[in-house]
């Protein structure tokens, strides 16, 4: 009874931050993990879980992880948490696109973060039907987007002994790049062109980054949130600008290849136009999320 | 055995005991069993649906209880119990919640435990000793096993399912954190609508709703197949009027009283225990197959 009152006054406070709902359903979560972890070892208690969460710290870093999917990604300070969007729309790319293990593709994934697009597409689609790499410019990102990929059993031979015939496995790299020098392809040991590209790439005006709630301006990387890194100024489109360079100069795409990118609210026909004109890709479909925001601009040959 | 000779007399005394028990034998069991066909729901698995009814707070204290006695029940049945939607209140109790109970026979041995459950008693929080009464609606579904896909041909198309995210978020993506992983689905040929929000993982609150909408669809399925059947005649134990009054669990009494069958045994506790449940639910089994053997007769 006495920890059945001590949860009442955790939930009436994370009520205040997050609303009664809300703390009702992340105060069950936090108590679930504790649990889940007991067997473990117990890092830390429910009140400070709670503390945690009231000083705006995302629950997916408290917790450690978020569901991607079918999949339990680790989620880590201050690597970008796997969005709900990005998830829907990996979900239907899984569909658009349909290899099989006779007819085998290569992807790769800019911005890659956790390794979430990728990881899920390896996922869904049959044995030995891809091979994937992303490249992130954050060490931190390199660092669990590997152990996401060891979780997930899509490690390459070389990262750790193979436990079958590669061939016969989906796999995914991770590589620590800057996909802004113009040199990254042939520093990483990339060969295009891919099949698919994919990217979510940070797309944030400067002018909207100082207004994001704080549990995303204040523990996400703004490297991977701020659409114009070098400048004050802009529109956040700086990244579709250099996959569209990538695109036309270094034969990233193959011909029959499909690019997909996610964009923010309010910029999928800017990033349409880029992709159309610099890319030289006159087919594009804007997908929209399951909020009917369009959140993602797919371009081909 | 107006035979004068006495061997003969207790040859046919012994005959006839036999053939009277092999009668017996027919006339109760085989007979019945040739003329009420299998049960066409033997193999489903069963989806509990819990609700807290009239009497406030003590009756979701009331709803905790009587999951615990499906769940317990469950256990002594070797069926396996998970729950898998429940919202608390404040208070220790449960407002809803679903469990669903996998095994032999499920569906057939609950199907009778729709209804309204009515408790009395002086509740924990009365403080002038007065006896409340409170209700729980229960509310049990046929389950379908998961294949792994949402969709079941038999019962529905996918582009007849409506699949929703229930909040807003702004601007989404990048800009929003926050966890969002409610999702609703709606059946647009019948209206039904099926709410999940408790899993971090859209992905697991969506397979659940399917689980949920399968189980709903199958149901109708089950009563309209019932309703449409030739000359039915309308039993008290499968009326599907799923409002009525089913059960009172007495507490000052020390009773529970099956209104259907009109049974009532001693000991709550033993119910609430899962075991006493048992008698009831032998009872109801066979108050079902004397309906379905009167209705045989009836047609025949």
């Amino acid at each position: 009874m006495r920890s059945h009152y001590a949860h009442l006054g955790l939930l009436s406070q994370l009520s205040s931050a997050l609303g009664h709902e809300s703390a009702r359903l992340e105060l069950r979560w936090m108590m679930q993990a504790l649990r889940e972890a007991s067997n473990r070892q117990r890092g830390s208690s429910l009140a400070e879980m709670v503390a945690r969460r009231m000083s705006g710290e995302p629950l997916q870093y408290i917790l450690g992880s978020q569901p991607f999917g079918p999949l339990n990604l680790l989620a880590r300070s201050p690597v970008l948490i796997p969005r709900p969007e990005t998830e829907h729309w990996t979900m239907r790319l899984s569909e658009y696109v349909t290899p099989s293990a006779s007819r085998p593709i290569s992807l790769l994934d800019l911005c890659t973060g956790s390794g979430c697009i990728p990881l899920l597409l390896c996922h869904l689609w049959p044995s030995g039907s891809v091979r994937a790499f992303g490249v992130d410019i954050a060490s931190e990102a390199i660092q669990l987007a590997s152990e996401n990929t060891a979780i997930c059993g899509f490690h390459t031979p070389s990262d750790n002994p193979p436990s079958q015939s590669p061939s016969f496995r989906n796999t995914f790299r991770p590589i620590l790049s800057d996909i802004r020098d113009p040199t990254f392809l042939r520093k990483s040991g990339l060969y295009p062109p891919f099949h698919v590209v994919t990217s979510n790439p940070p797309y944030i005006p400067r002018r909207e980054y100082d207004s994001l709630p704080p549990s995303v301006r204040d523990f996400e990387d703004r490297r991977a949130l701020l659409g114009d890194p070098d400048s004050e100024q802009g529109d956040g489109l700086t990244f579709y600008r250099d996959i569209a360079r990538l695109v036309a100069n270094e034969k990233l795409l193959a011909d029959d290849g499909v690019l997909a990118v996610e964009v923010g609210k309010g910029q999928a026909k800017d990033v349409e136009r880029i992709l159309q004109d610099q890319a030289k890709l006159p087919k594009t479909t804007i997908w929209r999320d399951p909020w009917l925001i369009e959140r993602v601009v797919v371009a081909t040959r | 055995m107006q035979d004068p000779d006495p061997t003969m007399q207790s040859l046919a005394r012994e005959e006839q005991d036999d053939l009277l028990t092999k009668l017996t034998g027919l006339a109760e069991k085989t007979f019945p069993s040739l003329l009420v066909p299998p049960s066409p729901t033997a193999h489903l698995s069963a989806m509990l649906e819990l609700k807290a009814g009239v009497g406030g707070s003590e009756s979701s204290l009331f709803l905790t209880e009587i999951m615990r006695m499906y769940t317990r029940l469950a256990q002594m049945m070797g069926w396996q119990a998970v729950v898998v939607t429940n919202s608390t209140t404040d208070h220790g109790g449960t407002k809803d919640a679903v469990v669903e109970i996998k095994g032999e026979k499920v569906y057939d041995m609950l199907r009778w435990e729709s209804g309204v459950h009515r408790v009395q008693r002086v509740p924990a929080t009365e403080v002038n000793g007065r006896v409340h009464t409170s209700t729980v609606a229960v509310l049990v579904l046929p389950l379908v096993e998961d294949k792994g896909s949402e969709v079941d041909e038999d019962l529905f198309k996918m582009d007849e399912v409506r699949i929703e995210v229930m909040r807003a978020r702004g601007a989404g993506g990048q800009h929003v954190n926050k966890t969002e992983s409610a999702v609703r689905l709606t059946h647009i040929p019948t209206g039904i609508t099926v709410s999940m929000q408790d899993e971090r993982s859209q992905h697991q609150n969506r397979r659940r709703a399917f689980l949920v909408l399968r189980a709903r669809l199958m149901d109708r399925k089950l009563t309209e197949e019932v309703t449409n059947r030739r000359d039915v005649r309308r039993s008290l134990v499968s009326s599907v009027d799923r409002s009525e009054k089913i059960r009172t669990y007495n507490f000052p009494q020390d009773r529970v009283t099956d209104h259907r069958i009109g049974l009532s045994l001693r000991n709550v506790a033993s119910v609430m225990d899962g075991g006493g449940l048992q008698d009831f639910l032998d009872g109801l089994a066979k108050k079902h197959q004397d309906d379905l053997l009167e209705e045989a007769f009836n047609t025949l």
